[in-house]
């Protein structure tokens, strides 16, 4: 037998490969998710309610933006540690993590990389102290896998551009104070339109909001529409350089490196729930863990697991060391949000009757990772994305 | 300016998992973390250096590995830290850690030295109270509030019988309970700066005095024993109360 103790919940130990600065940031992502958003994540998802406050203390602790530059009110956290804050909050919630993904990836990453200088100062040290909240609009009503046919429209008009169009799914939009809305742009009437980004802010004449009603899923956060009629958009709060899909991409490569690391902390839970649920609960005189099912299913969740932690972790350093490549980025959200999907349906099956109640907190994160299955690249356009670069051949566009 | 030190230990993580191997004690997680009680009186620190302006350090005895610890506490906020390198692997005892931090304090100059008034780990709550003996400071244990009077530490006191309130004089010695506050989450800014905060580095065989010896010896660990099973008794109320006050009285002597 070896003389090392089996890690229960990281067994190949990859939290003592941290840095230090890495480890510090993950433990109080880790204080403050368990000791003031899981108290609040059973009446998120019962109420469908987000806490507005959650905003500040988050920006008080420097959890929104931690990779930008300190000069525009991050702290130039690296990539890592970036994905083991939202391991954190998504242990408690995807809903959180999405909240916290949208105002950091979504929003301050693009502002940050194709705002200009004014667009920089005016909006990123309000969003990394959570003052004020962003959105990020690409999905539309009939446009999700296939941005590119995306119908919201700008023209080009006196002193900046007129906005029509609706976006749908938008996390944070009706909370949002300013939201970053990719369009087809027009110079002038006989212009080839080419894909830009604005920013859209609260109280523009012609731009609402409305809730989505309904979910059921991710109810902790908040989620609606971004509707445009003739919103007028000043000159200012336009991208400058950045045009076509690349732009949205981008950010989306970004908050996607998030979200696989994000699984892990959702996959953790379940499954040491599931292990604390089987060994204290008894049937026929003897703990369900004591029988042989149990200990397959737990068997399989660590091991599932442990393949998340290394992907995320090492797509982290590669991050860190500018060699990803959107690929691995891709392999990696659809690996890991897909496996965390099947432990928390698992949990859900190990928990009994206990598994559907909010008490257990097991239900919520597996409608929420349903959710997350599907944003951001569904399981199945993040195959076709690997498919492309294994063989070549682009499989988006049917050629039947 | 007051000036408080304020001593941090580091002690396994004890809401992680542990099990108990051949006498000897797994933690399944690893995991390090700061003394809960120490971070509360940290906090308090902190919070009097804020309001009356002053300065923190820091102090933190302990393993090589202890100093990510230290830099919690330099993180929350300390303004500066000290480091007594103690070997690693080793069974000290409060004794042990009195004598080590009396040594250092020896020839410091300070308004109050603050301790947790246990850790976490062993829960001995001793090293506080054997550290203001060694170097003869007025103390308090168990404080659950500080208030500062001109360089004067008001102590509330948790005490046996209720509330109590102590008056330090400086230079004086408090240990704190964690009912006092909730202490801060240190924030990414504060990790980030604690980068550049001065540590200084003192090995702990370099400190001479009395004190510096474990006076106990760590066996093993053992399991808690397993608590007997309860006796139920049924029927009528009036014959339960006669059968219950005879064991009362003949097995438990009680009567």
């Amino acid at each position: 037998m070896s003389t090392h103790s089996f890690h229960l919940s990281d067994p190949y130990l990859f939290e003592s490969e941290l840095s230090e600065d890495d480890r510090m940031i993950m433990e109080t992502a880790r204080e403050y998710a368990q000791t003031k958003l899981e108290p609040r994540a059973l009446k998120g998802n019962q109420e469908e309610m987000f806490d507005i406050s959650m905003a500040k203390e988050m920006g008080e602790l420097g959890l929104l933006g931690a990779t930008i530059d300190p000069k525009y009110g991050g702290v130039g956290a690296s990539q890592t540690a970036y994905g083991l804050v939202a391991r954190e909050v998504e242990r408690v919630d995807s809903g959180y993590r999405s909240f916290m993904s949208v105002q950091s990836s979504l929003v301050m990453y693009p502002i940050s990389i194709f705002g200009t200088e004014e667009q920089k100062e005016r909006f990123l040290p309000r969003l990394a102290s959570g003052d004020i909240i962003g959105c990020f609009g690409l999905t539309e009503p009939d446009h999700g896998s296939d941005p590119g046919s995306m119908t919201t429209n700008a023209q080009k008009t006196d002193g900046g551009w007129i906005l029509n169009g609706a976006k749908m799914w938008i996390t944070n939009s009706p909370i949002a104070d300013v939201a970053v809305v990719w369009a087809k742009a027009k110079e002038s009437k006989e212009d080839k339109p080419v894909i830009r980004g604005f920013l859209v802010e609260k109280g523009m004449p012609g731009f609402t909001a409305p809730v989505t009603k309904h979910k059921m899923s991710l109810r902790a956060s908040s989620t609606g529409e971004l509707v445009f009629e003739d919103v007028f958009v000043p000159d200012a709060n336009v991208f400058p350089d950045i045009r076509g899909l690349k732009g949205p991409f981008m950010c989306l490569n970004s908050a996607r490196y998030g979200i696989a690391w994000g699984a892990v902390g959702a996959a953790e839970f379940c499954y040491e729930k599931s292990r604390q649920y089987v060994l204290d609960r008894k049937q026929f005189g003897h703990p369900l863990a004591a029988n042989q099912l149990p200990q397959t299913k737990l068997a399989d969740m660590l091991t599932d697991i442990t393949t998340m932690q290394m992907l995320a972790w090492r797509l982290g350093k590669l991050k860190d060391d500018g060699r990803d490549h959107h690929a691995m980025v891709s392999l990696a959200k659809r690996h890991n949000v897909g496996k965390a999907l099947q432990i928390a349906r698992v949990a859900r099956d190990m928990h009994g009757g206990n598994g559907i109640s909010g008490e257990y907190r097991i239900i919520h994160h597996v409608v929420n990772l349903e959710s997350v299955n599907t944003y951001e690249g569904t399981y199945d356009i993040h195959g076709l994305i690997l498919g492309r670069e294994i063989t070549g051949i682009q499989a988006f566009v049917p050629k039947g | 300016m007051i000036h408080f030190y304020v001593c941090l230990k580091q002690v396994p993580d004890v809401y992680a998992p542990l099990q108990i191997k051949d006498g000897e004690l797994i933690q399944d997680s690893g995991r390090m973390v700061l003394n809960a009680y120490d971070a509360s009186a940290l906090e308090e620190a902190l919070v009097l250096t804020e309001k009356h302006g002053g300065k923190v350090t820091a102090v933190l005895a302990g393993p090589e590995k202890a100093k990510e610890t230290l830099r919690k506490g330099l993180a929350m906020g300390a303004d500066e830290g000290v480091h007594i390198v103690t070997e690693e692997g080793s069974a000290y005892d409060s004794l042990y850690y009195a004598g080590l931090l009396a040594a250092f304090f020896r020839d410091k100059e300070y308004h109050f030295i603050s301790c947790g008034k246990q850790s976490q780990d062993t829960d001995a709550g001793l090293t506080g109270s054997m550290l203001a003996q060694l170097l003869e400071l007025p103390y308090a244990t168990n404080a659950v509030g500080l208030t500062l009077e001109d360089n004067r530490l008001l102590v509330k006191r948790q005490g046996d019988h209720g509330q109590e309130m102590i008056e330090l004089p400086s230079p004086g010695l408090v240990t704190c309970s964690n009912d006092m506050n909730e202490p801060r989450i240190p924030s990414l800014k504060g990790i980030m700066q604690s980068k550049k905060k001065p540590v200084e580095t003192i090995q702990a065989s370099s400190l001479t005095g009395d004190g510096i010896r474990s006076v106990t010896t760590l066996l093993g660990y053992e399991e808690k024993p397993k608590r007997e099973p309860g006796q139920k008794f049924e029927g009528d109320p009036e014959e339960l109360a006669i059968t219950i006050a005879g064991l009362l009285d003949s097995k438990e002597n009680l009567m």
